[in-house]
């Protein structure tokens, strides 16, 4: 049973459509310096100097399609399920702007190189299918810097190959718009051809957002909330528009076609054009580039080299290691973090781990305190201290009861900082449980005659204060004490 | 006499050089001299630092090698005008448009770089109608260029600048470039070889855009000859050109020591070319060489080009539809003249407007009908169609060359005209090109090569056209006519 | 067949120059605007005559040569270029900049 996403009787609709920057070496249509290492931008090289004569639009300069560029955007097309032009052709986009220097953009309109693919997200209410209408190729505009009384243009960005991906209008909740994002953006890095930095612009997404009266099959116009680029923001963006178009028909407004941008200070989208979207591109072939003739062998052998997809590296680590789908849909969130999983496995297990049980602490540690500190500094984990081998060792600890799960946390803290082996650490940090009973007994016996009471309705029958009496131990000992042993202590002196 | 005017040909030239009667650096400032004196108006930018420099290059090579390195530099020491939409890295380029009156570019087209590096001498930039818009070299921001032959009297276009300094011999062979017959009109009126090449034959890295499905930059010269010797340096696949073809070249030059077989060639005569608004002298003119080549034993076969009437329209939405976009980059934002009160604008759509207040009126003319032939709601009926029709009418020439090696005609229906005799109508021009604009529709290669004068004495041009890429034949079978038969 | 809608001259109007006009950013003035009008009137008439033909089987043709993937040129390597720089080891193309500042081509306020 479907729980829909209802704002005051009415129903909301999100199509997506994702800019995402190809990490390829040089430019879509010439050979300038396309990205930086980690993805970073090459827009913050100096100004204009990652350019030419193609980029900036000289008169006479023409545009040479970058093979790798189509490389990638097959992968994308492939890894979805769609289906492969092999005759696609691009087109002139007409508009004015600045960071436009041609006053057109190379895109594609009528012939895109993939066409008619799907993803399966995740939601609340099960597996959801979100079709994806197309994906074509286009190049990046540069950048505006804008001052005071004037605006100055940086090219760098300009040229930067791009795939657009434009899903149907089927997404009905911010909540599936999050989950069609970051299995989208899982796909596309796990591929490789998306570094995946958000924060320099790699993967953009621009929503657009209706409502209509719930059970209605008439579309709302829509609104088009532009460039967010963090899968929070887009789902605050649009339960804020959402919310916003219902307000405005309910007082007797209509919704304008227009773009919008999201601000994530004050939580609200605003409209970015004053007069209503009446953009003509007049979109043609551009006759300076010829058709893209594919051969099918081409497009074989490049289905052959996908990798494993995040919904097949799901499962199977899911079947394979005993975790559960939640945890599993977590390490294969990004392709780097569930080869760290897999690596970590594979060390400990040659270690002498068992498997299952090391993989759920390692998946535990993964998806808890790992993700936290990589989210907070927002880096890979290809760039932190922390190694498969350390974690390895940790996770053999772990499960031999070495050291408590709360240790195993101090542990990954210390290593994130140092790099130092998880051995040295336990070892200075004095974080070594204390699993044996004659060690232990004395602090039990201690909690014990301190807590007449308890003691006394735990013996009557209440159970839960076993918790109780592991937290008093656990204090009495500095937290060093295994829980286990603990309970075994207490219900052996305290139970008949 | 005047140095420059003495000799005929790249041969002529690298014999004189050979006898030590003629050095590069001698010519090269007798040509200079010529052109500050010719009141042609044919010259944009004269070149001369660079020029000098190169001729000095040139003296101390042949100095060392002792007689003029031909296999290494097939165009040693040959003057060149390069019409002034090639860009030139240092060399002023203007496409003959205030928009770019100051406008140095950072980078020099393929086929200069191509012809400099094969020996060849830039002298300077000759005159065009602006954008290359336009068949009189009437639309040129900086005047319009003088018939050698007769100065109240137009040069043609858009290559006029070039023509009339090849007829003048300001040069030794001139670029030119051609949309709709912008190197062989001009080079009928003015009385000399003009050469379109196949689509995709010559590289069209650093031609500044009109119609980038149209566009060719080919060689104007004095004669057949020498028009193959510049094709085989500039022809051939560029990789920074998407749509040059990497289709094999042929050896241009030394295919015309090869004798033609007279009896074996099937000429063309398309009947619509023949059809009303034909000048009657251009006509005799152009049926006179046909007789000849019948006299020669060739066989003269009457085709039909039925599509051909729909030529110009095709064009004038075609042409103009990819010109419209491709003059988006006039924008005063990276290059280009800023008007007065530009940089003050309060937004940008104001700023625009002043910058690209810039261009002449027939280029607004242009860009306006084709901003209108791609927009919406209009694009299938205008743009759209007009493609379809392109490919009946490349049919028509597919049909036709099963039966016939090559098709000839005129190429423009009348001789020069005076000069403000028919810029008032912009539509009386256009019908001007009806002959030339099917070449490019369909990608052919064409070539003009005098075939006699009107009555007043001015030039007409004889066109021949062949399948793609088969310039080889091409330029043998002009040759052939202009070798043995004298022009009256 | 569908029928082509066919734009009869007298839709050219002055209106519709205004607005194409404004598309391509040209200003016009009151006597270029009644000029242009006419003169694109008169070529839209003569450019109707393709209204005619029957094109409903007919690809529209965009380049004269084949589509063979032997006659188009290859695909371009992802090889990256050297920054392009003048002598003073600049970015080159900002040599010909109408107006440039802080390495970065200046224009009117964009918002």
């Amino acid at each position: 049973m479907s729980t829909p996403y209802i704002v005051d009787g009415y129903e909301v609709v999100v199509g997506l459509e994702v800019h995402c920057q190809l990490a390829t070496d040089s430019k879509i249509f010439c050979g300038c310096r396309a990205r930086l290492e980690g993805g970073k931008s090459v827009a913050d090289v100096e100004s204009n100097s990652a350019t030419c004569p193609v980029c900036t639009a000289q008169p006479g300069a023409l545009p040479v399609l970058n093979k790798k560029v189509v490389e990638y955007a097959i992968k994308a097309g492939l890894a979805t399920g769609c289906k492969i032009n092999l005759k696609n052709i691009f087109a002139r986009k007409n508009y004015f702007y600045p960071d436009s220097p041609k006053g057109y953009q190379i895109s594609q309109f009528e012939l895109p190189i993939c066409e008619n693919g799907f993803l399966n997200i995740e939601t609340a209410n099960g597996q959801k299918k979100i079709n994806i209408q197309r994906i074509h190729m286009e190049e990046d505009a540069g950048k505006n810097l804008h001052r005071d009384g004037y605006s100055l243009v940086n090219l760098n960005r300009a040229g930067v190959p791009l795939v657009e991906i434009v899903s149907g209008p089927e997404m009905k909740s911010p909540e599936e718009a999050g989950a069609y994002l970051r299995a989208l953006y899982a796909i596309v890095t796990y591929i490789g051809i998306c570094d995946g930095n958000m924060q320099e612009g790699n993967f953009r997404c621009d929503a657009n957002v209706s409502v209509m009266p719930k059970g209605s099959t008439k579309l709302g116009t829509r609104a088009e909330i532009k460039n967010v680029n963090s899968f929070r923001f887009v789902e605050k963006a649009i339960e804020f528009e959402a919310a916003r178009q219902v307000e405005l028909l309910q007082s007797g407004g209509k919704v304008v076609q227009e773009t919008r941008l999201y601000d994530s200070t004050k939580n609200i989208t605003v409209s970015m054009r004053s007069k209503e979207e009446a953009q003509d591109y007049r979109y043609f072939p551009d006759p300076d580039l010829v058709p893209v003739l594919l051969e099918q062998a081409f497009v074989d052998k490049i289905r052959e080299s996908l990798p494993e997809l995040p919904e097949q590296k799901r499962i199977r680590l899911a079947s394979e290691f005993g975790i559960n789908p939640q945890d599993a849909g977590l390490l294969t969130s990004s392709k780097s973090l569930a080869d760290f999983f897999e690596k970590t496995l594979g060390l400990a297990v040659k270690g002498g781990a068992e498997k299952k049980s090391a993989a759920k602490s390692a998946a535990n540690l993964i998806n808890g305190e790992i993700t936290r500190l990589l989210n907070e500094e927002s880096i890979e984990i290809g760039r932190s201290k922390l190694t498969p081998a350390h974690m390895a060792d940790l996770v053999q600890l772990v499960q031999a009861s070495v050291v408590s799960s709360t240790g195993a946390k101090q542990v990954i803290a210390a290593v994130w900082k140092t790099g130092e082996s998880v051995d040295a650490i336990v070892e200075r940090e004095g974080l070594k449980q204390v699993s044996d009973v004659s060690s232990l007994e004395p602090a039990v016996d201690k909690v014990i005659a301190a807590n007449p009471g308890p003691v006394a309705e735990f013996r009557a029958g209440k159970d839960k204060l076993i918790g109780f009496f592991v937290g008093q131990v656990m204090k009495e000992t500095g937290g060093k004490a295994n829980p286990g042993t603990i309970q075994e202590l207490i219900k052996k002196k305290l139970l008949p | 006499m005047a140095i420059h005017t003495q000799y005929k040909s790249v041969t002529e030239i690298h014999d004189a050089y050979d006898r030590k009667i003629l050095s590069p650096i001698e010519f090269v400032r007798d040509y200079l001299n010529a052109m500050k004196s010719s009141g042609l108006n044919a010259y944009l930018t004269i070149s001369e630092e660079r020029a000098l420099a190169q001729a000095k290059q040139a003296d101390m090579m042949l100095a060392q090698h002792g007689k003029v390195p031909r296999d290494k530099k097939p165009l040693f020491g040959i003057p060149m005008a390069v019409k002034d939409n090639l860009v030139m890295d240092g060399v002023r380029t203007t496409a003959a448009s205030k928009m770019l009156e100051n406008y140095i570019p950072p980078y020099t087209a393929t086929v200069v770089e191509r012809l400099e590096n094969a020996g060849a001498i830039s002298l300077g930039k000759t005159n065009l109608d602006e954008f290359a818009m336009g068949g009189s070299n009437e639309n040129s921001a900086f005047g319009a260029v003088k018939n050698p032959d007769a100065l109240d009297r137009v040069a043609g276009g858009s290559s006029g600048g070039s023509a009339a300094a090849v007829r003048a011999q300001l040069c030794q062979f001139a670029l030119g470039s051609d949309t709709g017959g912008s190197i062989r009109l001009p080079a009928s009126y003015c009385g000399i070889v003009g050469l379109k090449p196949s689509y995709g034959r010559v590289s069209r890295y650093g031609l500044i855009a009109f119609g980038s499905s149209l566009d060719q930059v080919g060689p104007m010269t004095q004669s057949v000859e020498d028009a193959a010797r510049v094709l085989d340096v500039m022809s051939g696949f560029d990789e920074r050109d998407a749509t040059s073809s990497p289709t094999p070249k042929g050896d241009y030059f030394n295919s015309l020591q090869k004798d033609l077989e007279w009896s074996s060639l099937k000429i063309g005569v398309p009947k619509e070319y023949f059809a009303e608004g034909l000048v009657p002298d251009v006509e005799k003119s152009v049926r006179e060489s046909l007789k000849w080549f019948e006299s020669k034993g060739a066989k003269l076969v009457p085709i039909s080009l039925p599509h051909s009437p729909y030529s110009i329209a095709v064009y004038y939405i075609v042409a103009v539809s990819e010109a419209s976009t491709n003059l988006e980059r006039f924008d005063g934002v990276r290059f280009g003249v800023r008007p007065q009160g530009a940089s003050e604008a309060r937004d940008l759509e104001e700023f625009y407007k002043k910058v690209r207040a810039n261009f002449g009126p027939e280029v607004k003319r242009r860009i306006i009908l084709g901003t209108f032939a791609l927009s919406a709601g209009y694009s299938d009926a205008y743009y759209k169609r007009a493609c379809q029709v392109r490919n009946l009418i490349k049919m028509d020439f597919d049909e036709a060359f099963k039966k016939v090696d090559v098709i000839m005609g005129p190429v423009a229906p009348s001789t020069a005209y005076k000069i403000g005799e028919k810029s008032s109508n912009p539509l009386e021009m256009y019908l001007n090109d009806l002959y030339t604009i099917p070449a490019n529709l369909a990608g052919l290669p064409g070539i003009s090569v005098p075939c006699g004068k009107d009555s007043k004495g001015l030039s007409i041009g004889l066109q021949m056209m062949s399948p793609i890429f088969t310039e080889a034949k091409l330029l043998r079978i002009a040759h052939g006519f202009e070798k043995e038969r004298a022009s009256s | 067949m569908s029928d082509v809608p066919q734009l009869k001259a007298s839709k050219v109007n002055e209106a519709l120059t205004r607005q194409v006009a404004n598309l391509a950013r040209l200003e016009l003035t009151d006597q270029e605007v009644t000029t242009f009008t006419s003169q694109l009137s008169d070529i839209l008439a003569y450019v109707d005559q393709l209204q005619k033909l029957d094109v409903s089987k007919v690809e529209p043709l965009t380049h004269p040569f084949g589509t063979s993937i032997e006659a188009l040129a290859p695909l371009r390597e992802d090889i990256v270029k050297p920054f392009m720089t003048n002598a003073e080891g600049k970015p080159k193309v900002l040599d010909s900049a109408p107006e440039a500042y802080e390495d970065g081509f200046k224009v009117p306020p964009i918002i």
